[in-house]
């Protein structure tokens, strides 16, 4: 896992703010730039402005959830990979619920974040991760 | 035939019908009341014989007849006292009255023969006085009686009336033969009337005695339907008080303890002690042989106990078993001061309410029981929720932990800073363990609540065992892989993946390090067959058959050497269980041990998982 060139974002969408604090730490050091939000609506007001080539999204959140963002996301023709971040027992099936390209059961490995990252933002900055529903 | 003689036959035919009856009875069990009672009957019924013989035809012996008649008719009155004394309390001076009067009758008949109209107005008087004073005796007792007492004192009642008023008007007959005609006539009617309302009294049909047990009956069910609210002791306690109260009687009702192997009573009316063991006490009698008794006299019975009954003022008893299919559940005895008038119909009555009182009892047992196991239900909901909610909770703290000790890890590796190093490995190892402990309580707890959820779709068991094995971890490289093929089938990746990586984490855990895993896999029989073989400490025979239970960890396992809390076999069981398949295993102690795992190739959760079964070698 190299560093990234050109600095990729990675909107990570999170109502525990120390989860927010890890995640930014652990891809900050991987080299991305990483866009956190508190909720499904802050979310969207990041997109407004950014471009990332992942979202990780948790999916109980206050004010918009991730059920929520996500079908706001479709409703303006976003289209970005989603990973379900949850600590939910029916993570799998609430990330096919809302057409998630994956997802990540909470207490996630080190290694199984950075290998999910790595497969939607490759360090070469070419975005077209490999499609369909995996892990 | 005109309607006096009609009447008449009537009078003679019921007269010898019930005098027939009653010394049958007193052939067959002979007290002093059936012996008074034939007496009686028998009497009056050898009257109505002679007095039909000598109708008929000239007899040679006619004068002894009527002599005898006229003893017979003399003594009836007493006799009726007798059989009065036997049901209810007369006081002595009106016996010694009664008996006195006799002697009067008897020498006045002697003396003056029935040509002395003065002699037999007195034999007249004194009958019809005792006769109706024997009637409101009757009346009396009637009146404190229930059920079918009650009914059979009133027709006992009423015989003596009519028996008493039918003598009257023969008297009056004599003093005026004018009213020959009218006297004839209601004499008649008096006699039919006592003879009917005696049969009622003294034989009765089933027919009537059942009717008769009705409202009794009736009121003791319609209590019945409000008893399963009450308590068990409310009801034993109610059904004791509605046996005594419907046969005018004490009564009583002993619970079988099965914990103390007794027979409890609620109240004991003193007669026997409150708990009765494997003993001569009747009850135990009755509960023993399931055979309803009833004995004129306790203490002749169990002469051992005689003191405690006759302290007690216990005469005559009757008890039934009350008994529910197979399940015994205790008797009903009812405690009288005197012999019962009718015992034979009090011993039904009583065995009747010992079955309804089974049926209330066995009722609210099953009530109970099936509170109690609601109970035990929902606080082993309430402590799965607990633990699941406790668990999920702990998800969150344990994310940030888990991730920042591994980047800690991971940033000191690069920079080579290798004195921290073994310290957040550590961290990290036990942040690990700590989170898999957590995964595995919240997913027994979701088994226990038959919610592990599983989602299969079609997948290659052996591509999944393959890539389980080739995890890093720590003895990786003694993990031998068998596989020939793909092994099609319905698979939840998510939780195949864990139940390989348990068996093999378990296989890893109880080998010695330098001994071969080896995983196999392949088809079988239209099935996907899944092994895992260890070389190592082997499970011993006595805990083979709780391998899959949870909570449970080997006999033969140091538990501070090896960690866990024996959830994961449990888990791998619920995994394969939802999968449709079995999961069983072969182990010998200090030779290893060998887990099998089968699904069906065709579809996931087809049909419910038998047990799986474990086959000890």
């Amino acid at each position: 896992m190299g560093t990234v060139t050109r600095q990729a974002a990675i909107l990570a969408v999170d109502d525990d703010p120390s989860i927010l604090d890890l995640l930014t730490d652990i891809l900050t050091g991987e080299g991305y730039r990483v866009l956190p939000a508190q909720n499904g609506a802050e979310a969207l007001r990041v997109l407004e402005g950014d471009r990332p080539c992942l979202v990780l999204l948790d999916m109980r959140m206050p004010t918009l959830d991730g059920w929520g963002f996500a079908s706001a996301m479709r409703d303006r023709g976003l289209k970005l990979p989603v990973v379900v971040v949850t600590a939910a027992e029916n993570a799998r099936a609430w990330a096919q619920e809302i057409g998630a390209d994956a997802y990540l059961a909470k207490p996630f490995q080190l290694k199984d974040l950075l290998r999910v990252v790595e497969r939607f933002c490759p360090p070469s900055g070419d975005r077209s991760g490999s499609a369909g529903f995996a892990y | 035939m005109t309607a006096a003689e009609l009447l008449q036959a009537i009078a003679q035919v019921t007269w010898l019908a019930i005098g027939a009856v009653e010394i049958a009875r007193a052939v067959r069990r002979p007290t002093r009341t059936t012996i008074d009672i034939a007496l009686f009957f028998g009497a009056i019924a050898l009257v109505t014989v002679e007095g039909r013989l000598v109708a008929l035809a000239e007899l040679p012996y006619e004068d002894l007849v009527r002599a005898t008649t006229l003893v017979i008719v003399i003594a009836l009155p007493y006799l009726l006292l007798r059989v009065t004394r036997d049901f209810t309390t007369v006081a002595m001076p009106i016996v010694r009255v009664v008996e006195l009067g006799l002697v009067a009758s008897v020498i006045l008949i002697a003396t003056f023969g029935t040509t002395v109209l003065a002699a037999t107005l007195y034999v007249v008087v004194y009958f019809a006085a005792v006769a109706i004073y024997c009637a409101a005796r009757a009346v009396t007792l009637a009146g404190s009686s229930y059920g079918v007492t009650r009914r059979r004192m009133g027709a006992v009642a009423a015989g003596s009336y009519f028996l008493g008023m039918a003598i009257l008007i023969a008297g009056i007959a004599l003093v005026a033969p004018g009213l020959a005609g009218v006297t004839a006539a209601l004499t008649q009617i008096c006699t039919v009337g006592s003879a009917i309302s005696y049969a009622i009294g003294f034989t009765p049909p089933n027919e009537l005695r059942k009717y008769w047990q009705l409202p009794e009956l009736r009121a003791f069910l319609s209590r019945a339907a409000a008893l399963p609210r009450a308590t068990m002791d409310e009801i034993v306690d109610d059904l004791s008080e509605v046996a005594g109260r419907a046969l005018g009687a004490r009564s009583t009702i002993a619970v079988w303890d099965e914990a103390h192997r007794v027979l409890r009573f609620r109240d004991t009316v003193g007669a026997v002690p409150p708990e009765v063991g494997p003993s001569t006490f009747l009850s135990w009698r009755v509960f023993e042989g399931q055979r309803s008794l009833y004995v004129p006299d306790a203490s002749a019975a169990n002469p051992a106990n005689a003191e405690l009954y006759r302290s007690a003022g216990v005469g005559p008893v009757l008890i039934a078993p009350i008994t529910a299919g197979e399940r015994r559940l205790g008797v009903l005895e009812v405690f009288a001061s005197r012999e019962p008038i009718f015992e034979e119909d009090d011993l039904a009555f009583v065995e009747l309410m010992a079955q309804q009182a089974a049926v209330i009892m066995e009722g609210r047992k099953l009530i109970d029981e099936a509170a109690r196991a609601r109970a035990v239900e929902e606080a082993a909901r309430i402590k799965e929720d607990f633990v699941s909610a406790a668990a999920h909770d702990l998800k969150t703290p344990l994310t940030t932990i888990v991730a920042q000790a591994q980047l800690l890890e991971r940033r000191a590796a690069r920079e080579g800073r290798t004195a921290e190093l073994t310290g957040i490995q550590r961290l990290v190892r036990e942040t690990t363990q700590l989170s898999r402990l957590v995964e595995e309580l919240l997913d027994a707890s979701r088994l226990e609540r038959g919610a592990l959820p599983i989602q299969p779709e079609p997948g290659d068991l052996a591509a999944i065992a393959r890539e389980v094995t080739a995890r890093e971890r720590a003895g990786a490289d003694r993990i031998q892989i068998v596989s020939n093929g793909t092994v099609a089938g319905m698979y939840d990746p998510e939780r195949i993946r864990q139940l390989i990586d348990n068996l093999v984490e378990n296989a890893l855990k109880y080998s010695p390090a330098e001994d071969p895993i080896e995983v196999r896999v392949w088809s079988e029989d239209s099935t996907a067959r899944l092994s895992v073989t260890d070389h190592g400490i082997g499970i011993p025979p006595e805990d083979m058959p709780h391998v899959f239970e949870r909570f449970r960890r080997g006999s033969n396992v140091d538990h501070r050497k090896f960690g866990g809390i024996g959830l994961g076999l449990y888990i791998c069981h619920g995994i394969v269980e939802q999968h449709g398949g079995r999961v069983w295993v072969e182990s010998a102690p200090g030779r290893g041990t060998v887990f099998h795992v089968t699904f069906p190739v065709s579809a996931a959760r087809e049909r419910p998982a038998s047990d799986a079964t474990m086959v000890a070698s």
